[in-house]
Formats: structure tokens, C-alpha cells, sequence
């Protein structure tokens, strides 16, 4: 054996033969030890591991968030089809601002639960929410923070943002949604029960929690929403994600409704950042997005964030859809009267700050980033609202594009 | 890269999955270098814990320069160097003449070469220099280009091509010698 190249093919193939460790073994040691090591370095990370982010995925109380209340609609909703106004609705926007809480009750898929609720002063927030299932699971909203109780693995999982089905007060802008929609159905009925006359509401849409359909059914004579279905698909098909049979309307409630005590000493855990898998296919165009080549995550993260609210600003709509692949099911109304806020007080009017980057997370396409931005509405209230974005390797260019918004703004002067 | 990049900076905020991403990305290889540069190889998982774990500590002052694969690569050969020198002191006192241990799982491509060869190559790579044997199995092994070695060796590029030619002659030389004996 003379010959160099002949030693470094030996090579090549005596060290593709050694021969490791079996992955489980090794990441039993090293991998515990690596997160301790972390956490102990950088001590105000909540703890974590795959095991518990695998229970919270799975957390049959989780869906207990997802559905527990009213209010799905968020910012960046996409509507597949919906109604011509009615003056039901319209109506009914009204009536509905005569109330700032309220109580319901129904089901949700192998239990049932309750919820009261208080939405704030203006009446676009659930401000405090409790709602608890038949099987010990209790989901909560305070101080702005989402919390979920499993008592499964008696652990409290929390976000420090108003999540899922909190999102919006089901109040006058909820409705004002559904009035603004097109080409949905409204059937005229009256309860057998009662005898009173009914408008049913039928209704779709994908929104950042992924697909979802209803119905509302509204007492004529009240105007008020009185019961509505919801569930996790397009075609109102197969079980509901939640049925609520039952909603009691009030001026207002004592502030103990929402004590939340929860029994023992259960571990809280911060809920990782994910997106609806449903809406995946929305965000892959190698179109859409900005790319990201030669900056780092937070410059790409507020460059892109910056641009899509400048994009509301300016009242660009095909930068917004460009921006936001989510969006581009909007017609123009939609978009100009939800997001937009043409004409309107509360329409954004300046881009106070962007960033820092906050909670991060993962999806198939790759990293999720939150990037928290302070606005200026026309009205001179000061807010803040928090976008999501995905980062992604598509044909092999790394780009980005704003996914939607987590939780919901909070007005913070 | 770009993946890393980011994966580097959600680790520095904290992010328990981004560690967990990283480690699971680089693991399989990082056992293969330590793998190949112990002499005894039932310390490959130690080798792969201490890295982790210095890691793990630098969150939030983790500074990527270059590719994150060579840097952690050039900690698995540095712990590697140390594990071996320990051992070396201890058989000098006590354990000379112990065989590198076999792995624990052989890999297919080793029915491609004779136990007895593999053997020889274990004697032959442990008889090399610390820095020879670490350039081979670095790029070899882990396909690192010389010029990232270089860097991360805050040695010359020729240093490094140098150091990788005189070991991969060091190695026929000893092939060879057992062989013709």
C-alpha cells in the first residue's frame, strides 16, 4: 500500500464502520444533563423537555382552550364564505353592546364545561375568562396571560398572551366581522320550545387556529346570540369542537367568578409556539415573504413585521397578502373593514416600535419567531400587538413571511 | 447554516427546543468523531455529555463563529485529547497493554473491512499524534474543510493540510510495516 489516496479511501471506511452507542442510551445521559445545565445557566427559563412539551400536544385538556369559548376570530381570518348583512346582525350589534359579561355552558368533544366571562371596557376583549370541564381541566385568562390547568399531570401550562378561542369579545367588532362577510346563509326559524323566533347564522372560515365553521342562532326579539356551534373544519362536519347550548347575558359579575384555585402544587410550564398544521400550505409560496439572506432573525423578523403594518398603514393590499399569505382569501372589504379599519378610529396610524423578538418556536417549515409591535391608532391610543413569523428554506432561499398575530393587542395607552 | 444561525440564536433566548434541535442534528456525528478519536471508546456518551453540557451552560453568551458543526467537532476532539491523556497516564501506571475497546454497535459498513484490519487501524490511529489524528478524523469524518480546522485551530490552512498529509502518511507507513511483517 503505497499510495495516499489508497490510505485515505481506508480511512474513509474504517471510520464509517465504527460502530456508537445506541441514540436512546446517549440521549438518556446527555440530553437531561444538557437541559439542567441550561436552566441552571440561565435560571428564569421555564423548564422544559421533550417529554413535557409531548404531554402539553397531547393535553386532552388543551383542547379545553381551543374550545371553551365563543371568540375565534382573529385578526388575520380568512374567510371562506359567509353572509350578506342581515339586519338581524346588525341589530344584534347593538343589542350585544348592552352587556359586558356573560355565562355559558355546553359541551366539548367527552365532556361538558362552563365559562364565565368579562370582555373590557370597549367591549373588543374577553378581559377575564374562567371555564371549567367536567373532568378537572380549568382554563383561565389573567393579566393578559392564557394559564391551563391538566390535572392529568396536575401542571399548569400557560402563554403569556390571550390564546385561542379568547381571542375576541363575542360583542359588537365579533359581529361586525360576521356582518362585513359575504355568501354565507341565514335561515329564518322559530324554536319549538319556546315558540320564539330564531335567525341561524351559517358560517366558515380559517383563521390562525386553522379551519373552522359555525352556526349562531340569535333570539329575534332580544337580537342576542343565543347558542352556537363550532367545529374544527370547513363543512360543519363530524363532532363539534364545541357545542354551547346555553348563554346568559349580564351587565356585569363580581370580580370572584374569575378566583381560579387550583388543588395541590401543580408544575407550570410555558406552552411552546406553534401554528395551526391546517395553514402550512398557505405560507409555502416561494413567492410570498421577504427574504432573509444576510441578517439575523430579529433584523429579518421586525424588517418583515415592520413592512406589513406599514402595509396597513399605507392601505397596500397586495403587499399585505404578500406579506401575509394568510390574507389572501380576503376579499378587499374584508380586509379594508377587519384589518384595515378604513374610515375608523381605531385603525393603525403609526409604527411606534418593533421588537425585541420574544417566544420562539417551530414548525414543519421551520422557526417561529414572536415579534411584539407597539402601534399608534388614529385615535392616539398606544397598543401592542404580537405577529408571529415563519421562517422558511423554500427552493433553497431562506425567507420569511408574517403568519398572523399571537393572542390578541392590548391597549397600553 | 442558516438553520443553525437560528437555532444559535433561539438557544441563547432560552429555548429548550432549540438545544434539543441542535443535539439531535449533530449527535450521530459527533459520536462518530469521538468515536474515532478515543482510544477507549466506552468514554464516547462521556465525551458527548461534557460537550453538551459545557454547551448547554453558554446560553445566552453563545457567540457562533463559523459553522457550528466544526465547533462543536473541535470540542469533541479537544474533551477527546483530554479523556486520552488521562487514560495514557493511568495505563502508564497500571493498565498498559489494554486493547481499545470495541463499540458498542458495529456498523454495516464494518463487514466491508476484516476485524484484523479494523484492529490495526485502531492500533494505527491511537499511535498517531493528537493533532494529526484530529485533522484526519475532522475532515474525513466530519467533513470539515481545511480552512474551517484552520480557523478553529488558530493554526495556518498549510498547517493544517501539513498536519493531515504527515498523518495519513504516518498511517501507510504503519499499515505497511504491520502488514510486511
Amino acid at each position: 500500500m503505497t499510495d495516499r489516496k489508497d490510505i485515505k479511501r481506508m480511512v474513509e471506511t474504517y471510520l464509517g464502520s465504527l460502530g456508537t452507542p445506541a441514540s436512546d442510551r446517549v440521549d438518556e445521559k446527555v440530553l437531561p444533563a444538557a437541559l439542567t445545565a441550561m436552566h441552571k445557566s440561565k435560571p428564569h427559563v421555564a423548564p422544559a423537555s421533550h417529554s413535557i412539551w409531548r404531554t402539553i400536544m397531547t393535553s386532552r385538556a388543551g383542547k379545553l382552550t381551543a374550545a371553551a369559548v365563543v371568540a375565534g376570530v382573529v385578526l388575520f381570518a380568512v374567510f371562506d364564505s359567509f353572509t350578506q348583512p342581515v339586519w338581524a346582525i346588525e341589530q344584534a350589534i347593538e343589542a350585544v353592546k348592552e352587556y359586558r359579561a356573560m355565562h355559558i355552558a355546553g359541551t366539548i368533544p367527552g365532556r361538558t364545561f362552563e365559562s364565565w366571562m368579562r370582555a373590557n371596557k370597549s367591549l373588543t376583549q374577553s378581559q377575564d375568562v374562567v371555564a371549567r370541564d367536567s373532568n378537572g381541566g380549568i382554563a383561565w385568562v389573567k393579566n393578559g396571560s392564557t394559564y391551563l390547568y391538566d390535572p392529568g399531570p396536575n401542571t399548569v401550562f400557560f402563554e403569556n398572551a390571550i390564546t385561542q378561542g379568547f381571542s375576541q369579545w363575542l360583542g359588537p367588532g365579533f359581529l361586525e366581522t360576521f356582518a362585513k362577510a359575504q355568501g354565507a346563509q341565514v335561515l329564518q326559524g322559530k324554536d319549538p320550545a319556546t315558540g320564539r323566533d330564531r335567525v341561524t347564522l351559517l358560517c366558515s372560515l380559517v383563521d390562525v387556529d386553522g379551519p373552522q365553521s359555525w352556526t349562531v342562532v340569535f333570539d329575534v326579539a332580544s337580537k342576542l346570540p343565543v347558542s352556537f356551534t363550532c367545529w374544527h373544519n370547513l363543512d360543519r362536519s363530524g363532532e363539534p369542537l364545541c357545542n354551547i347550548t346555553q348563554i346568559t347575558y349580564y351587565k356585569d359579575v363580581p370580580d370572584s367568578l374569575f378566583d381560579v384555585h387550583i388543588p395541590g402544587d401543580p408544575a407550570y410550564v410555558e406552552k411552546p409556539l406553534a401554528i395551526a398544521q391546517e395553514n402550512i400550505d398557505l405560507l409555502s409560496s416561494p413567492d410570498d415573504g421577504l427574504s432573509t439572506t444576510g441578517q439575523t432573525p430579529q433584523e429579518a423578523a421586525e424588517k418583515i413585521v415592520r413592512a406589513t403594518y406599514q402595509a396597513v398603514i399605507d392601505g397596500d393590499l397586495a403587499t399585505l397578502r404578500r406579506l401575509s399569505p394568510l390574507c389572501k382569501n380576503w376579499d378587499d372589504e374584508m380586509l379594508r373593514s377587519i384589518i384595515l379599519r378604513t374610515g375608523k378610529s381605531d385603525r393603525i396610524a403609526q409604527i411606534v416600535q418593533i421588537g425585541p423578538a420574544g417566544k420562539t418556536g417551530e414548525s414543519p417549515l421551520g422557526a417561529l419567531i414572536v415579534m411584539p409591535a407597539v402601534l399608534r391608532r388614529a385615535d392616539n391610543t398606544k397598543i401592542e400587538e404580537k405577529m408571529i413569523v415563519q421562517f422558511r428554506m423554500i427552493e433553497d432561499k431562506s425567507s420569511c413571511v408574517v403568519y398572523g398575530p399571537y393572542g390578541i393587542s392590548r391597549v397600553i395607552e | 447554516m442558516i438553520e443553525d444561525r437560528f437555532l444559535v440564536w433561539r438557544f441563547n433566548r432560552g429555548d429548550s427546543a432549540a438545544l434539543c434541535r441542535i443535539y439531535e442534528k449533530y449527535r450521530d456525528g459527533l459520536l462518530k468523531a469521538a468515536a474515532a478519536l478515543l482510544n477507549d471508546r466506552a468514554g464516547v456518551e462521556d465525551v458527548l455529555h461534557d460537550v453538551f453540557v459545557e454547551f448547554a451552560t453558554s446560553v445566552g453568551r453563545f457567540e457562533l463563529r463559523g459553522s457550528l458543526k466544526g465547533y462543536l467537532a473541535i470540542c469533541v476532539a479537544n474533551r477527546a485529547r483530554d479523556l486520552n491523556r488521562m487514560k495514557r497516564r493511568r495505563n502508564a501506571v497500571d493498565l498498559d497493554g489494554i486493547p481499545p475497546q470495541p463499540a458498542g454497535d458495529a456498523a454495516p459498513e464494518q463487514a466491508a473491512m476484516s476485524r484484523e484490519l479494523v484492529a490495526r487501524l485502531d492500533a494505527a490511529m491511537a499511535e498517531l499524534p493528537d493533532e494529526q489524528r484530529e485533522i484526519i478524523v475532522l475532515h474525513v469524518q466530519g467533513k470539515l474543510p481545511f480552512r474551517e480546522i484552520a480557523r478553529l485551530r488558530e493554526i495556518s490552512i498549510n498547517t493544517a493540510m501539513s498536519r493531515y498529509r504527515y498523518g495519513l502518511d504516518k498511517l501507510r507507513s504503519i499499515l505497511n510495516g504491520e502488514l510486511g511483517s
